[in-house]
């Protein structure tokens, strides 16, 4: 299976089972869940299905295109169903199914992983999923999301693209990975590797960062104070970013480091709180599409929990 | 008649280590709430995998029996008047219970005859005690970290899927969140897939057998010990017994398929707990070693699945292990590039904790209080390698090995040191700085690992309760309590002669010693003084804990009470008392010494420190308690010097006859104020015998007061 066609194996799967087919973020992220398609639509009651590929990128991973493992940029398939289907371990296998991984003829397990992601004021409990020992996909139910608590839970799916066609291919450097019969990743990424390793370790220029960074920070501040989430959120992403820049640089001190993720982490906090606040306006509109996939029993004792957000749009005043 | 009870919660993958605990709870609870339905029953046994917790007992009786309640009023004294008639309070309590007078009965209690009621209650059927019990049952088990999922609201640790509940056939109804008790349990995930329904509660553990799950703990242990045995004694060698990580193996799959696999032989030059780990921590594959104990390039991973040709599963076994012995070999060769010295100076980048600094700063505090423990303990021979061994203790942090492998730590340390050509002690005591790790870890063979062990755990206690961060009853986040129990098993392992006063003082840079924790916080004299005192009380409070099994709490109490500043004569003295506290005589010595002990403590504030006054005595028996009292000191003394506590506490016990004459003979309290006064400051003389051995009024022996 070419890389490409395990992408759109997986892009049908899930398409056929009523998920947006959603476009990579055009923003610089390191992580599928930073994209707004997965960190801001966890938010709140309204359902939400997507699957979409995204590019992520790691400056302190960049290994000038030597490792055979590591990447600056590598690429997930991330899908997030909201709320987590009752069977969606059942759904999640069948993707594997679609790819040719047969359990019976490989050993698949659900290894437990707790998900924390400072920046994001989220966590979340899973699995990481083994295929004969090796990680293939991050499996998390979300709990929490900027800082609100997720009522109700997301079920997020992060399949490791270069990883699984790793495996597939039975090849040992990920630059040797088939893209497309007679196109080989590496030669499709290798010099983007080596480029933006040398930008990220060698040439960036902090002084310039630090400013940017600075400068997003208040763009992100300034556009929430025109109750414009979306766009704050995007600056907020540059910050981010930008930080990872900064330290795969080595230009951040170990006493310095906590300031800058908090400073990342309340502007995404605000972003979804302002996210929320606005869907809340809107009267939360998805939730009366009964938009669902897979199985979603009701819950047998107390309300849903996706319930408790009624007071929450009664209480936002901004 | 009675049936086997069974529930079964059903739930996606668990994590390791969550369903032990889980399943303790399902058994202790099911056995406290039957207890209290009055439901006759036996054995109470667990079963749990990844996916599923289970508690069954045998034989639930189909109904509580029939019970007598009694409701107790007036004592038939305050019953009746003199008449005989019955009293306000009778008529009263009969009317409140509803009954009339002449149907009250006579019941013999232990404080006497009382008037009560007794109504016989019809017991009540299994199907409507067990339904809200085992309701209950479900919604009481509680997880160190749990998760909603779904819309729902209730929490467990990975989402419940199903719920059996059988009481011989009969579905016991329960609900929890969005799932409905029934009779149907699952299979393997892959092998057996699709519901299982059971007629009967009976049926459980063959009909998972057959579904490929075996659903007893042990035994599943048990398979994969003996599985991944005998695979390494196909290639003549054996597995690495590593509990823990069995252990952690039983709870990640329900059908073990063990599968053997290799590595290239030429990783085994990595330190063998380099393999050990990356194959453990990341993999849970077990090591494989020949009959020396040395690894071979063979592991054994357990499969979750017997798979159709394992030779695929294999080939990816191998293939992550590879990939990561190339980090590991990567990142050791990267490491030994630089002289381990010359990491120290980047420990300045590495925090230990927030106010307390670097551990740049910690290694410099703990340089000079490890050599001066040194030099307390005797050991000043040792000066140059403690520092040495202090100074490069905490190099390896800035590792990249240590950063894969934070467990590593101390290991890798000791390789580098060994690479850079430090002194083999040198390189020893890194890695023995950090041992004992856990009640189960031995304690340093050596005594400059020793030395800097106990200076590092001495700083981090003395920076933490200065900090006022001492543990509190729930949490412990900074592992004090570990630290210092540490610090005693070293004293008492290597049999240090310290004074653990003045080691805590050390470490805090207090008196003439080196600047340290109180330098770094800006203490006050004051303030240190009161650390010094909380932490003194912190080691009291450990050493009772761990002296717990070895002697009576009150016998450990009174021997900590007479001071524990030396901790190797404390334990003599504990050991001494340990031996003679069964004996017949303790108890009436201790009676004996009580007494004193409280006639010193009532009357000693009235009564003038001065000599005992021989010309004042009255009665022979006083000289000779004076007598005996001045030979059993001087003797307690030079026993105690020669650290012989049993022979000071037989010659404290000496005194017991003469004690006893004396209480027999004369009468402590008489008018004569200057007899008694000299017959208070005798018997002080006498409790001062005692007095380095243990507090003896706070012995408890039946007739003290």
């Amino acid at each position: 299976m070419t890389y490409q066609d395990l992408i759109l194996a997986l892009q049908r799967y899930w398409a056929e089972r009523g998920c947006v087919l959603g476009q990579a973020y055009d923003v610089e992220v390191g992580a599928g869940t930073m994209a707004p398609a997965t960190f801001l639509r966890a938010l709140g009651p309204e359902p939400w299905n997507v699957a979409y590929v995204q590019p992520s990128r790691r400056p302190a991973d960049g290994r000038f295109g030597e490792n055979p493992n590591r990447l600056f940029q590598h690429h997930q398939f991330q899908v997030l169903l909201k709320p987590a289907p009752k069977n969606v371990q059942e759904l999640y296998l069948g993707s594997l199914k679609a790819l040719g991984i047969d359990p019976l003829e490989h050993d698949i397990r659900f290894v437990e992983d707790d998900w924390e992601a400072p920046t994001l004021g989220a966590w979340g409990l899973g699995w990481e999923v083994w295929c004969d020992g090796m990680e293939i996909t991050q499996f998390t139910y979300f709990q929490q999301c900027g800082g609100f608590e997720c009522r109700p839970v997301s079920a997020e799916l992060t399949y490791g693209l270069e990883r699984i066609a790793m495996y597939l291919q039975n090849v040992e450097s990920i630059f040797d990975v088939t893209w497309v019969k007679g196109v080989s990743y590496g030669e499709v990424f290798h010099r983007n590797e080596v480029e933006m390793s040398e930008y990220a370790f060698r040439a960036s220029d902090p002084p310039t960062l630090f400013a940017l960074f600075d400068t997003y920070e208040k763009e992100c501040v300034r556009l929430l104070a025109l109750g414009l989430p979306i766009p704050a959120y995007e600056a907020a992403l540059k910050c981010s970013h930008t930080f990872n820049l900064l330290d795969a640089r080595g230009a951040i001190s170990v006493t310095e480091r906590a300031g800058f993720i908090k400073r990342v982490r309340d502007n995404a906090r605000a972003c979804a709180e302002a996210y929320l606040q606005t869907r809340a306006r809107l009267g939360f509109p998805l939730v009366k599409t009964g938009w669902t996939v897979g199985e979603q029993p009701p819950p047998l004792e107390g309300a849903r929990a996706s319930a408790s957000w009624a007071s929450f749009a009664a209480e936002a005043p901004r | 008649m009675s049936e086997d009870l069974l529930l079964e919660i059903g739930t996606e993958e668990l994590p390791a280590g969550a369903v032990e605990p889980a399943l303790a709870q399902l058994a202790q609870g099911l056995g406290e709430r039957l207890a209290e339905a009055h439901l006759a029953h036996g054995a109470i046994t667990t079963y749990g995998t990844p996916r599923r917790l289970a508690v069954r007992a045998a034989a639930v009786a189909a109904r509580s029996p029939d019970s007598v309640r009694q409701a107790l009023g007036p004592s038939v004294k305050a019953a009746f008047g003199a008449d005989g008639a019955p009293t306000k309070a009778a008529v009263k309590f009969a009317e409140s219970q509803g009954v009339a007078v002449e149907a009250l009965r006579r019941v013999e209690t232990a404080k006497g005859s009382y008037l009560a009621v007794e109504r016989s209650e019809p017991g009540q059927p299994a199907s409507a005690l067990l339904p809200p019990l085992l309701q209950a049952l479900v919604h009481a088990v509680s997880f160190k970290k749990a998760m909603r999922w779904g819309d729902v609201e209730q929490t467990f640790a990975r989402p419940v899927q199903w719920i059996l509940a059988l009481h011989g056939s009969e579905v016991m109804p329960v609900v929890f969140a969005d799932v409905r008790s029934g009779r149907v349990t699952h299979g393997h995930r892959f092998l057996s897939p699709g519901p299982i329904s059971l007629r009967t509660a009976g049926e459980y553990l063959a009909a998972l057998e057959r579904a490929h799950v075996i659903a007893d703990v042990a035994n599943r242990r048990e398979r994969i010990r003996a599985g991944v045995e005998s695979l390494a004694h196909a290639v003549g060698a054996r597995v690495l017994a590593d509990p823990s990580l069995l252990d952690q193996v039983t709870e990640l799959v329900e059908w073990p398929a063990p599968v053997l696999g290799s590595f290239e032989a030429r990783h085994l030059d990595l330190p063998n707990e380099v393999l050990v780990e990356e194959m453990r921590s990341h993999q849970r594959y077990f090591s494989v070693v020949d009959a020396q104990g040395r690894l071979v390039p063979h592991f054994v991973a357990v499969s979750g699945t017997p798979v159709h040709d394992p030779a695929l599963s294999r080939r990816g076994y191998e293939r992550v292990l590879r990939s990561r012995l190339s980090d590991g070999r990567f990142f050791f060769d990267q490491d030994r590039k630089v002289p381990l010295v010359d990491r120290v100076p980047a420990l300045e980048r590495v925090v230990w904790q927030g106010k307390l600094g670097s551990y740049a700063e910690k290694v410099a505090r703990i340089r000079p209080l490890a050599v001066h423990l040194a030099t307390a303990a005797g050991l000043g021979g040792l000066r140059e390698q403690v520092d040495r061994a202090a100074l490069l203790a905490k190099a390896d942090l800035t590792t990249g090995m240590v950063g894969e492998f934070p467990e590593l730590q101390g290991i890798m340390g000791r390789e580098y040191a060994r690479a850079s050509g430090e002194p083999e002690a040198v390189a020893r005591a890194i890695a023995g700085h950090y041992l004992p790790r856990g009640a189960s870890d031995p304690v340093p063979d050596e005594d400059p690992g020793s030395l800097v062990g106990i200076a590092d755990r001495l700083d981090t206690l003395a920076g933490l309760f200065a900090l006022g961060k001492p543990p509190t009853a729930s949490t412990d986040p900074f592992g004090l309590r570990r630290a210092c129990l540490g610090v005693i098993r070293i004293i008492l392992g290597r049999g240090y002669r310290l004074s653990l006063s003045a080691a805590i003082d050390a470490a805090l840079g207090a008196g003439r010693a080196p600047a340290g924790i109180a330098a770094k916080l800006g203490l006050s004299e004051e303030r240190a003084a009161a650390v010094r005192g909380e932490l003194l009380e912190f080691f009291r409070g450990r050493l009772k804990a761990l002296w717990a099994d070895d002697a009576r709490a009150d016998v450990v109490d009174a021997v900590l009470a007479a001071g524990f500043d030396d901790l190797r004569s404390t334990r003599a003295r504990l050991e001494a008392f340990a031996q003679v506290v069964g004996a017949s005589d303790f108890a009436p010595l201790a009676i004996a010494f009580k007494r004193v002990a409280n006639i010193v403590e009532k009357q000693g504030s009235d009564v003038a420190a001065a000599r005992v006054d021989a010309s004042v005595f009255q009665d022979p028996s006083e000289g000779a308690l004076s007598e005996a009292a001045g030979r059993a000191a001087a003797e307690v003394r030079r026993a105690l010097e020669a650290e012989d506590a049993p022979r000071a506490l037989a010659a404290a016990r000496a005194l017991k006859g003469p004690v006893d004459a004396f209480f027999e003979r004369v009468l402590v309290m008489t008018d004569d104020r200057r007899v008694r006064d000299n017959r208070v400051r005798l018997l002080r003389e006498v409790a001062q015998v005692f007095a380095p051995l243990a507090d003896m009024s706070r012995i408890q022996a039946e007739g003290g007061r």
